[in-house]
C-alpha cells in the first residue's frame, strides 16, 4: 500500500468527494424513485389515483419495517431468512390468541387485542433470540441458522391452523388499526414512521448504532475496543425478528385474520430493499433511511406492474433478477473503489 | 495533554528517579510468567519489569512471545502462571477495558480499526461520550481535535478510516491509547508504517512522555530504533527472556546473536553466485494503484537478487504484479527475453515462474488438507501427478515423499493435515510447490515471517541448493540482516520508487539505510546548492 | 506473519492430542450408520412395519432421489458455497421436460425422439439454470446465496408460468418406464441403479480427477489455489453447473416417477438436500465431505421422514423437526471442524 496521505485536499473538492464516495448507489436512490414515480404518473393510468396511492403506501409501510429489521441484521455481517415465517407465526398466534379470548373477556377488546399483541411480540422475541444466540454463541452460520428457523416457523405456523385462515379478531383492531386511516394515510404509514425515526436516532446518536457498524466493519476491532459484541450481535438479530413481528401484527390487522401463509416473497424484498438501498452484504455499511427508499422504490415498481397487468409469477423473476444485479452493482463498485 | 500526564504521578516520578533499584516503584513487575495455548508454549518463565520514564524495548523474532506477553499486560488473557504487579498492587483478573482504566494503553499492530467509521468514531469506539444516553457529538469532536493536535498529527477526525494510507491508519491508532490518562504506553512495531518524517515525530512524543513519567514498552526488531530510543533491551527468544541489557551497552550484532541465538556467520551461508543470462526484466513498471511506480530492476540466473525497503514502499507489491496479481498500468515485464502481457499466476507458473505468498496462511495452504495436496497443488495437470485430468495418486505420493524428506519436514509425514504443522514447516510445505516442476526464476516474499531459527537456516540452504542449478532467485524482505547478508544485487526500495541498485562492497547496512530516507537528502542537498 | 502472532481475541486452536483427534473422526464416521440402525430398530418397538422388506426397499428407493440432490448441493458446499435454487431448478425442469415430451408426442413424433428430447430438454435447462449461477458466483464474485436466491426466484417465476400453475400431465409411459418401472439389474429398482451409478461417478471424479481435487482446494482456500495456479475461476463455475445437472438428472427422475411435470415438485427440496448433505458430515466451510456423506445423510434423512410418516406424525411437525434437526447438525459441524 502506498504511503500517500489524502489530506491535502481543498475543503470543497474532498467534501464533495466525501459526499459522493459516502453515497455511492444509494446516492441516486432518491432520484431514481422521484423519475420513476413522475414517470409512473404520466404513463400509467390509474396510478395517480387516490386510491391507488394510498394502497401503495400501506403495503411499503410493511415492507419498510420488515426491511429495517432486516438491515441491522445484515449490519452486523448476517443474514435472517426466516423473517416471512415470523410474520406468519405472529399473524397465526396472535389472531388465535385473540379469537381464543374473545369468549373469555367479552367486554375488554382492549385488552384481548394487548394478550394477542403480546403474543405477536413474543413469537419474534424467541425467535430472535434462538437466532442470536446460535450465531453469536454456538458461531453457527447465520444462514443455516435462519434457514432452520425458518423451517421450524412455518411448520409451527401450518401446524396451529392446519393451513386455514384463523378469524375472530376484534373489530376495532381489524378496522381501527388494521384498515383506518389517520388523517388520510394509513395507520401502517405512521407506524413505519415511527420505526423509521427510531431507527435512525438509534444509528446516530446512540451507541448502539456505532457499535452495530463497528460489530459488522471489524469484529475484532471492536471486541479489543471494549464493545460487547455478542451482545449486541444478539440484540440484532432479537430487533430484526421483533420488527418483522410488529409487521406481520399490522398486516395480520389489515387482512382481518391470521394466515400461516403470508405473502412467501416477503424475505426476498426485504433483503432486496436493503441492498438497493446500500446496504452491503458483508456488513459493516446501512443507514434506515435509505432502505426505507428502497422498500418504496421496490414497492412502487410492483404496483406499476400490478396495473400494468403483469403476471405476478414473472414478477417474481424481475425480482430475482432486481437482486442479483442490485448486489453485482454493488460488489462490482466495491471493486473499483478499491482500484482508485 | 502532556499537562494532563502529570498526574498524581508528579511527585512520584521525581521519587522513582531518586531511588532507581529499588523494585517497589516499578510501574510494571512481571514475574515467572508462563502462557500457553493449545500445542504451543507461548512464554515459559519470562521476568519483566518496567520502570517510570523509561523506555524498554521488548526484542525477539515473531513467535518468540513478545505477543503473548503485551497481550497479558494489555489484559486480552490472562498469565497461567507467575505474578503480575502494576503500581506496587498484585493484578488479577485484568480485561482490556480494566487496563485502559489504570491507564495501561495499547498500540497494537493488527490494527483494531473499523474501517467504514471516521477516525473520530474509531477513536471513541467503546468509550463514547454520553449524554443523558445520547451520543454527545459535540464534545467528542471537540476531543477529537484537541488529541490530534497536541500530538501534532496529521489527521482529519471527520475521515473514514478506509480512506486512509496506512501511515495515517497508524497514527489514528496510536492516538487512541492517549484518549484516557497514560501511564504505561506500549507500542508494538509502530514505526512499521510510517515514513521517517511521521517516525521522527513519534519519538519527539516519547521523549516527551519520558519527561512525564509514562513508562514505554517498545516492540521492535529494528536494530536502528533500539539506538535511538531504548534504555533497556530484554531480547525473547522461543518463549524464554534471554537477557536483559541496556541498550548503550549492547552491540548491534550482539542483540542478533541473542535473538537467533546463532553467531551470524552461520545463520547466513555463504552463497557463491554465479551470474547468468537475464532472465527476468522488470521495465519501467507502475501500478493501478501507484503502489509501484515507475519501478525497474532485473534477476539473473544463479545469484540472489534482493529487493529491501520500509513496509509500504511498493516491494511486494512490484513482484506480485509480476505473477498478476497486482493490476499494471504502464511498464513492461520480460521472461527470457519475450514481453509478458497480461500475466496471471497459472500462466506464469507454466513459464518457470513461481511466487511464494509473504502471508501463507491467507494465500499459500489449504490448512485443512494434507502436505501431499497441498505441496501438488502446482503441478497438478502435469505428467507425474495426473494424465489426462485424472490423479495419478501413486506417482504423487512418491514425488512430494521426496521432496519433503530433501527439505527436512518434521514430522515427514506427508498425509497430515498442514495445519498440525509449526509456522517454520508450513513454510517448507508451501517452498515444496516449487520443487514440483520446472522454476527457472523464484520469487520470494518474506519467506521467513514467523519461522524458527533452525528452520530459517535450512530454508537458506534450500535457496543455496537451487541457485546452483541456474535458476534466478529475488528476495524481497524487510528483515534487514537476511536481505543484507543473501542479496548478490541489492535493490533498494522507497515510497513506490526504486531507490537504488547495490552490489558487492555496497552492500551494508548504513548505505541501505541512507537509501531509505534519500528523498528527504535529495532536497536537503538542494537547498544547500541554493545557499 | 498470521500463524505465529496470537490474535487479540480470537485463540488459534494447535495440533491437539492425536489421540482424541483420531477417536472424534472415527466416532463421526460411525456416528451416522449406528444413528439409523438406532433410529429404526427404535421405531420398530413402536411400529414393527418399519423393519419390513417392503418399506426398507421403499426407504432405499426414496432415498435414492434425495441421494442425488444430496450430492449436487455437496458439489457446490465443496467449494464454500450454497445452490438456494435447487428446488425451484427441480420444477422448471419437470415442467419443461413433461411439456416437451407430451408436446411432441402428441404431435406423433417417434418413441425415441420423444424421450430423447425429454431428456435433452431436462439437461439443457439445467446446464442453463447452473451456467447463470457459476457466471455470477465465480467471475462476478457475488456471494452464492443472492446469486441462487435470485435464480430460484427466476425458477419458480418460470415454472409456474409455463406450466400455468397446474401440473402438466400424461407425460409418456416410456419415459417412465426408462427412468422408473423396472429394473435393470434384476432385483434392484431401477432409481436405485441409477443413484449407485452416480455415486460411483460421483467418488470417481471428487477422489481422482484434478476437478474433483481442484473442489476442495477451492474450498479450503481460495486464494492459495488461485495462486498456485489453479483455473479456479473455471472449476467454481463448473462446479455449479455440475450440481445443476445432478439435479436435473434427479428431477428426470422424479417426473418419470410421478408422469407428469409439477411446478411444486422441488418444493421442500432444498432444505433437504442441504440437510442430507450437512448431516452426512459435509462441512458448510467447504473443503470436507464425500460421496458416502452425502449417500449417509440421505439415507438417514428419507429413513427419518418415513419413520415418522409410518408413526402417523403430522406434515407440519416433520417440518418443524427437520428445522431442528439442521440446526443440531450444523452444531456437530462447528465442534468437529473447530475441536473445541
Amino acid at each position: 500500500m502506498a504511503d500517500h496521505s489524502t489530506t491535502a485536499d481543498t475543503s470543497l473538492t474532498s467534501a464533495l468527494k466525501r459526499i459522493v464516495r459516502s453515497y455511492k448507489v444509494a446516492g441516486f436512490l432518491p432520484v431514481l424513485l422521484t423519475v420513476l414515480l413522475i414517470a409512473f404518473a404520466i404513463f400509467i393510468p390509474n396510478f395517480l389515483v387516490v386510491k391507488n396511492i394510498l394502497n401503495v403506501l400501506r403495503s411499503s409501510s410493511y415492507l419498510v419495517i420488515i426491511a429495517a429489521g432486516q438491515m441491522l441484521v445484515l449490519i452486523v455481517g448476517g443474514f435472517d431468512l426466516s423473517q416471512g415465517a415470523v410474520v406468519a407465526l405472529t399473524s397465526v398466534a396472535s389472531a388465535l390468541i385473540m379469537a381464543g379470548l374473545k369468549d373469555t373477556l367479552p367486554g375488554h377488546p382492549d385488552l384481548i387485542i394487548l394478550f394477542g399483541v403480546l403474543a405477536g411480540l413474543g413469537c419474534g422475541a424467541i425467535f430472535g433470540l434462538v437466532n442470536g444466540v446460535c450465531v453469536a454463541f454456538l458461531r453457527i452460520s447465520p444462514f443455516m441458522v435462519t434457514l432452520g428457523t425458518m423451517s421450524i416457523a412455518t411448520g409451527f405456523a401450518l401446524l396451529l391452523t392446519s393451513g386455514i385462515p384463523v378469524y375472530g379478531m376484534p373489530k376495532s383492531y381489524v378496522e381501527g388499526f388494521g384498515r383506518g386511516l389517520l388523517l388520510q394515510l394509513p395507520t401502517a404509514f405512521y407506524l413505519a414512521a415511527a420505526v423509521v425515526a427510531v431507527m435512525w436516532v438509534m444509528q446516530n446518536y446512540t451507541r448502539m448504532g456505532r457499535y452495530i457498524l463497528a460489530i459488522g466493519g471489524n469484529i475484532q476491532a471492536a471486541t479489543v475496543s471494549g464493545v460487547p459484541a455478542k451482545t449486541y450481535l444478539i440484540l440484532a438479530y432479537v430487533i430484526c425478528s421483533m420488527l418483522a413481528s410488529v409487521s406481520g401484527l399490522a398486516l395480520t390487522a389489515q387482512i382481518g385474520s391470521g394466515q400461516a401463509v403470508i405473502n412467501a416473497q416477503l424475505t426476498l424484498e426485504s433483503i432486496a430493499a436493503a441492498v438497493i438501498a446500500g446496504v452491503s452484504i458483508k456488513g459493516g455499511v446501512g443507514r434506515v433511511e435509505m432502505v426505507a427508499l428502497g422498500a418504496i422504490l421496490l414497492l412502487t415498481l410492483t404496483n406499476a406492474m400490478d396495473l400494468l397487468k403483469i403476471d405476478p409469477r414473472i414478477q417474481a423473476i424481475f425480482l430475482g433478477i432486481i437482486v442479483v444485479l442490485a448486489v453485482a452493482l454493488d460488489e462490482l463498485s466495491q471493486r473499483r473503489a478499491a482500484l482508485v | 495533554m502532556v499537562a494532563q500526564m502529570t498526574t498524581v504521578d508528579a511527585d512520584n516520578t521525581i521519587q522513582s528517579r531518586a531511588s532507581q533499584g529499588a523494585r517497589d516503584d516499578l510501574l510494571l513487575d512481571l514475574s515467572n510468567v508462563s502462557k500457553r495455548f493449545p500445542g504451543v508454549v507461548a512464554l515459559d518463565g519470562v521476568d519483566f519489569d518496567l520502570r517510570r520514564g523509561e523506555v524498554h524495548v521488548l526484542f525477539g523474532e515473531n513467535g518468540a512471545g513478545k505477543s503473548t506477553l503485551i497481550n497479558i499486560i494489555a489484559g486480552t488473557f490472562p498469565p497461567d502462571t507467575g505474578t503480575f504487579k502494576y503500581r506496587g498492587k498484585d493484578i488479577a483478573h485484568l480485561t482490556p477495558h480494566g487496563a485502559r482504566f489504570m491507564g495501561i494503553s495499547p498500540v497494537f499492530q493488527e490494527f483494531s480499526l473499523v474501517p467504514e467509521l471516521t477516525v473520530e468514531e474509531n477513536l471513541f469506539l467503546g468509550r463514547e461520550l454520553t449524554v443523558g444516553g445520547f451520543l454527545n457529538r459535540r464534545a467528542m469532536r471537540a476531543r477529537a481535535r484537541a488529541i490530534v493536535r497536541e500530538l501534532n498529527f496529521d489527521l482529519r477526525p471527520d475521515y473514514k478510516v478506509s480512506q486512509l494510507s496506512r501511515a495515517h491508519q497508524q497514527m489514528v491508532e496510536i492516538a487512541k491509547a492517549f484518549l484516557t490518562d497514560v501511564r504505561l504506553l506500549i507500542l508494538d512495531e509502530p514505526t512499521a508504517s510510517l515514513t521517517d518524517a511521521e517516525a521522527a515525530k513519534l519519538f519527539d512524543l516519547i521523549g516527551k512522555l519520558k519527561v512525564s513519567g509514562v513508562g514505554i514498552i517498545y516492540v521492535s526488531h529494528r536494530m536502528q530504533e533500539i539506538k535511538q530510543v531504548a534504555d533497556r533491551v530484554t531480547v525473547l527468544r522461543d518463549g524464554h527472556k534471554i537477557k536483559t541489557v541496556a541498550a548503550r551497552d549492547v552491540s548491534e550484532n550482539e542483540l542478533v546473536e541473542l535473538m537467533t541465538g546463532r553467531k551470524i556467520g552461520v545463520l547466513f551461508p555463504k552463497i557463491v553466485s554465479d551470474p547468468g543470462e537475464k532472465l527476468l526484466e522488470v521495465e519501467h513498471v507502475t501500478l493501478a494503484d501507484r503502489s509501484v511506480d515507475d519501478v525497474s530492476f532485473y534477476a539473473r540466473a544463479g545469484e540472489i537478487t534482493g529487493i529491501a525497503g520500509l513496509v509500504g514502499c511498493g516491494k511486494s507489491e512490484v513482484i506480485r504484479a509480476i505473477v498478476g496479481l497486482e493490476p499494471i498500468s504502464s511498464g513492461s515485464i520480460r521472461l527470457h527475453g519475450t514481453e509478458v502481457v497480461s500475466p496471471t499466476p497459472a500462466a506464469m507458473m507454466q513459464r518457470g515462474v513461481c511466487y511464494f505468498p509473504s502471508d501463507r496462511v491467507a494465500e499459500g495452504l489449504a490448512l485443512a488438507r494434507p502436505v501431499r495436496e497441498n505441496a501438488s497443488m502446482a503441478a497438478l495437470a502435469l505428467p507425474g501427478f495426473s494424465r489426462h485430468r485424472i490423479l495419478q495418486r501413486r506417482s504423487e505420493r512418491r514425488i512430494v515423499q521426496g521432496i519433503v524428506e530433501k527439505l527436512g519436514l518434521r514430522p515427514p509425514n506427508i498425509e497430515r493435515a498442514v495445519a498440525s504443522f509449526s509456522g517454520g514447516n508450513r513454510q517448507k510445505i508451501l517452498l515444496a510447490r516449487g520443487l514440483t516442476r520446472d522454476i527457472s526464476v523464484f520469487l520470494f516474499d518474506e519467506p521467513t515471517v514467523g519461522v524458527d531459527v533452525g528452520a530459517k537456516v535450512e530454508i537458506y540452504e534450500l535457496m543455496k541448493a537451487l541457485l546452483a542449478t541456474g535458476v534466478a532467485i529475488v528476495l524481497v524482505s524487510s528483515d534487514l540482516p537476511e536481505v543484507l547478508n543473501l542479496s548478490h544485487r541489492l535493490y533498494v526500495m522507497h515510497r513506490s520508487r526504486m531507490a537504488a541498485e547495490l552490489t558487492g562492497a555496497d552492500i551494508n547496512e548504513p548505505a541501505v539505510l541512507s537509501h531509505f530516507f534519500r528523498e528527504r537528502q535529495a532536497n536537503d542537498t538542494v537547498t544547500h546548492a541554493l545557499n | 506473519m498470521s500463524d505465529t502472532s496470537i490474535p487479540a481475541v480470537s485463540l488459534v486452536a494447535g495440533p491437539g492430542r492425536v489421540w482424541h483427534r483420531n477417536a472424534m473422526r472415527w466416532g463421526f464416521i460411525l456416528l451416522l450408520p449406528l444413528l439409523i440402525v438406532g433410529m429404526e430398530l427404535a421405531v420398530s418397538l413402536i411400529e414393527p412395519r418399519v423393519l419390513s422388506l417392503r418399506n426398507v426397499v421403499n426407504v432405499l428407493v426414496q432415498s435414492s432421489y434425495l441421494l442425488l440432490f444430496a450430492s449436487a448441493q455437496m458439489v457446490v458446499i465443496l467449494t464454500g458455497g450454497f445452490d438456494l435454487s435447487l428446488g425451484m431448478a427441480v420444477s422448471v425442469i419437470s415442467v419443461a421436460t413433461a411439456l416437451v415430451t407430451t408436446g411432441l408426442a402428441a404431435a406423433g413424433a417417434p418413441i425415441w425422439l420423444v424421450v430423447a428430447a425429454g431428456i435433452a430438454v431436462g439437461l439443457g435447462v439445467g446446464l442453463l439454470v447452473g451456467a447463470f449461477n457459476g457466471l455470477f458466483v465465480s467471475w462476478l464474485g457475488i456471494n452464492p446465496f443472492v446469486v441462487t436466491l435470485g435464480s430460484l426466484n427466476i425458477c419458480y417465476g418460470l415454472a409456474t408460468t409455463i406450466s400455468g400453475g397446474r401440473p402438466v400431465f400424461n407425460v409418456p409411459d416410456a419415459f417412465s418406464r426408462l427412468l422408473y418401472d423396472g429394473t435393470f439389474v434384476p432385483g434392484i429398482p431401477i432409481p436405485v441403479t441409477l443413484a449407485i451409478v452416480v455415486a460411483i461417478f460421483l467418488y470417481f471424479l471428487l477422489d481422482r480427477t484434478v476437478f474433483g481435487r481442484a473442489l476442495y482446494l477451492i474450498g479450503n482456500n481460495p486464494r492459495a489455489a488461485n495462486l498456485a495456479g489453479l483455473p479456479s475461476k473455471r472449476y467454481l463455475f463448473l462446479a455449479y453447473v455440475t450440481c445443476s445437472l445432478l439435479a436435473a438428472f434427479g428431477s428426470l427422475m422424479l417426473t418419470a416417477r410421478t408422469g407428469s411435470g409439477e411446478p411444486n415438485l422441488g418444493g421442500s427440496l432444498m432444505l433437504e438436500s442441504i440437510a442430507a448433505a450437512v448431516i452426512g458430515g459435509v462441512s458448510l466451510q467447504g473443503g470436507v465431505g464425500g460421496i458416502i456423506p452425502a449417500a449417509l445423510g440421505s439415507i438417514f434423512v428419507t429413513a427419518l421422514s418415513n419413520a415418522m410418516d409410518l408413526l402417523e406424525v403430522g406434515g407440519y411437525v416433520q417440518q418443524i423437526l427437520l428445522g431442528c434437526v439442521i440446526i443440531a447438525a450444523i452444531f456437530l459441524d462447528r465442534i468437529r471442524v473447530t475441536g473445541s
